[in-house]
């Protein structure tokens, strides 16, 4: 279990991670989702004492990283594909970090077969594409065979084949009661892997909810409706927690407001409605919902999908 | 979450071994093994150093042969105690300290610049107990090899000075003074190299603050006119060597147990420094 408690991370003028606090849970797949620069890897990073946060605290099966007795052996990380000299081979690179809880060589051989890097083994590192190194920082994570596995971004770079192994190789030590917290910035992936979310943009935590709450967008519930009267129906609707995007000209969106809702307001006021249309939102949609408001670097691609800023969300 | 607790510290007990001070150092020295660079720097130190006492056997017995004509020579001679043969071994040491003060620096900064330094302290988060492991590995392997170059480096002068009916003895007190003396300077340097290389991070800027404390600054404060650049320039590491291995005091130079605690400051002070930051930065 990881339980960390107003962690924050400042870095001269700019703020990481702005106190963020919340628990992992063993026994299932926590994903933790959120653009590039939200301070995912930073906050896994303050996880494994590698950062020392500015304030707040983090600790990992009760108590912080830094004071475990066989730290290897308590938690394994995947921080960074590129944690490993790469003029060493992967095998001597693994048998260097397993020296250190003397750690026996047929364990490096069987995390090496577990990972598929048997062939390569012996080669340095320095020719390994990027899968091969995340495999192999797979395999450095696993090594002391511990009860919490912190993965940053495992997927980056995989083959597609290696991608349905890494999301069952996680489903698996979960199944086995170990906590398992890995970050993705790609949401997909997470509707597949995890079972529990926690959305992390700008330094702040924008949700922490089971996959299933997220997915159906609890709380972000949007219809679609077509009126003649658009403007009486928008001042109708007009109060706090409702939204309303304008479309087209019949058109609007509405958010924060169930259809039942429009329709009694519509009836009431002898407004007519001609459609009324419940929007389920993707996962994909629901993230970037979430995070619309949080995102650092906006790309700026007019295609006729993307959702014109609009205040509410948050 | 009280019961979990419980559970945990009951598994944490059969968990087995942590990083004890035995097992890191066991890492760290299969990390020094496993890396080329490693291995050829140590080569070419043992080459260079064999090389240079050929060459000074040579150049010694030169000199010797011109003595005997050369009243000039031969004053020069008898100034330096009168045995040239012995320093012989030791003649390519000025290089034996450039390249594993180098190496000292190079394992250190590339945990850094490689992303090592992430694994490495994700499983011994104890920061000092990999450096310190580190500083061991670095300090004896420098020692060990200076010490077998210089011993090797003296059997390849010995056929070489007998052509010149120079007579040394590697047995002789003064020959294993030397051989010891300057093993553990160059052990100090690599020692120097390894706390720059942490407090820089960085192998270029490493291995330029090294050269500029060893050969940039006796230089410079030479030039530099003044009394202080001169009496200054003797407490420079790099210019502790010959007083502490002359065989008796040169006028205007430290006393050897002097010099022996200004290299030893020059070691702890940099090496303190390194291990306080180390603790205190963020990898």
């Amino acid at each position: 279990m990881i339980e960390a408690k107003g962690l924050t991370k400042v870095y001269g003028e700019k703020t990481a991670v702005g106190g963020v606090s919340f628990t992992v849970q063993a026994g299932r797949v926590t994903g933790f989702l959120g653009p590039n620069g939200a301070g995912k890897s930073t906050t896994m990073r303050m996880i494994m004492g590698l950062d020392a946060p500015t304030s707040g605290s983090v600790t990992v099966n009760g108590e912080p990283f830094v004071q475990h007795k066989a730290p290897l052996r308590e938690i394994g990380a995947l921080l960074d594909a590129k944690a490993v000299h790469t003029s060493r081979t992967a095998y001597n690179h693994l048998l260097a970090m397993a020296a250190t809880h003397s750690i026996p060589k047929s364990r490096v051989r069987e995390v090496i077969e577990m990972t598929g890097l048997g062939d390569v083994a012996k080669k340095k590192v320095k020719g390994f594409s990027l899968g091969m190194g995340q495999r192999l920082g797979i395999a450095a994570a696993l090594l002391g065979d511990p009860q919490t596995i912190i993965l940053d971004e495992p997927v980056n770079g995989l083959d597609p084949e290696g991608v349905v192994w890494v999301r069952n190789l996680v489903k698996y030590l979960a199944s086995e009661g170990r906590t398992v917290f890995l970050s993705s910035h790609l949401m997909s992936e997470m509707a597949l892997t995890a079972d529990h979310l926690i959305v992390i943009g700008r330094g702040k935590i924008i949700a922490d909810a089971p996959i299933a709450d997220i997915i159906s967008g609890k709380g972000q519930v949007r219809t679609r409706v077509r009126t003649d009267q658009p403007e009486r129906l928008m001042q109708l609707l007009a109060g706090t927690g409702v939204s309303v995007e304008v479309h087209e000209r019949e058109l609007l969106e509405v958010s924060g407001l169930d259809p039942r809702g429009i329709a009694r307001a519509a009836l009431d006021n002898q407004v007519m409605v001609y459609e009324l249309t419940p929007l389920q939102a993707s996962l994909e949609e629901a993230y970037m919902e979430l995070t619309k408001d949080e995102v650092e670097y906006h790309s700026h691609i007019t295609t006729g999908a993307s959702v014109p800023a609009q205040a509410g969300g948050k | 979450m009280s019961t979990t607790t419980l559970d945990r510290k009951s598994i944490r007990n059969s968990v087995g071994p942590g990083p004890a001070f035995h097992r890191v150092l066991n890492s760290e020295f299969i990390k020094f093994r496993t890396l080329m660079s490693t291995l050829i720097l140590l080569a070419s130190t043992a080459v260079v150093m064999v090389g240079f006492s050929a060459l000074g056997a040579w150049g010694t017995g030169q000199i010797t042969k011109q003595a005997a004509e050369d009243p000039q020579a031969a004053a020069a001679i008898a100034a330096q105690g009168g045995d040239l043969a012995v320093t012989v071994p030791t003649s390519g040491i000025v290089f034996a300290q450039l390249i594993l003060g180098s190496l000292g620096v190079l394992l250190m900064s590339s945990e850094f610049t490689t992303g090592m330094a992430r694994s490495t302290f994700a499983a011994v988060p104890r920061r000092l107990s990999p450096f310190l492991a580190k500083l061991v590995v670095v300090m004896v392997s420098a020692f060990v090899l200076t010490a077998v170059a210089t011993y090797v480096a003296g059997l390849v002068a010995l056929p070489i000075l007998n052509n010149y009916d120079l007579k040394l003895d590697l047995g002789s007190s003064q020959s294993v003074k030397l051989l010891l003396v300057n093993s553990i300077y160059v052990a100090a340097v690599a020692a120097i190299g390894m706390a720059l290389g942490t407090l820089v991070r960085n192998s270029a800027g490493g291995i330029m603050s090294l050269v500029g404390l060893f050969f940039v600054a006796p230089i410079a404060f030479q030039l530099i006119p003044g009394d202080f650049f001169k009496e200054a320039s003797k407490y420079l590491p790099g210019n502790t060597i010959s007083p502490l291995t002359a065989v008796e005091h040169v006028p205007d130079t430290l006393e050897a147990w002097q010099a022996g605690l200004v290299l030893g400051a020059w070691v702890v002070v940099p090496v303190a420094l390194a291990m306080i930051l180390l603790k205190k930065r963020d990898v």
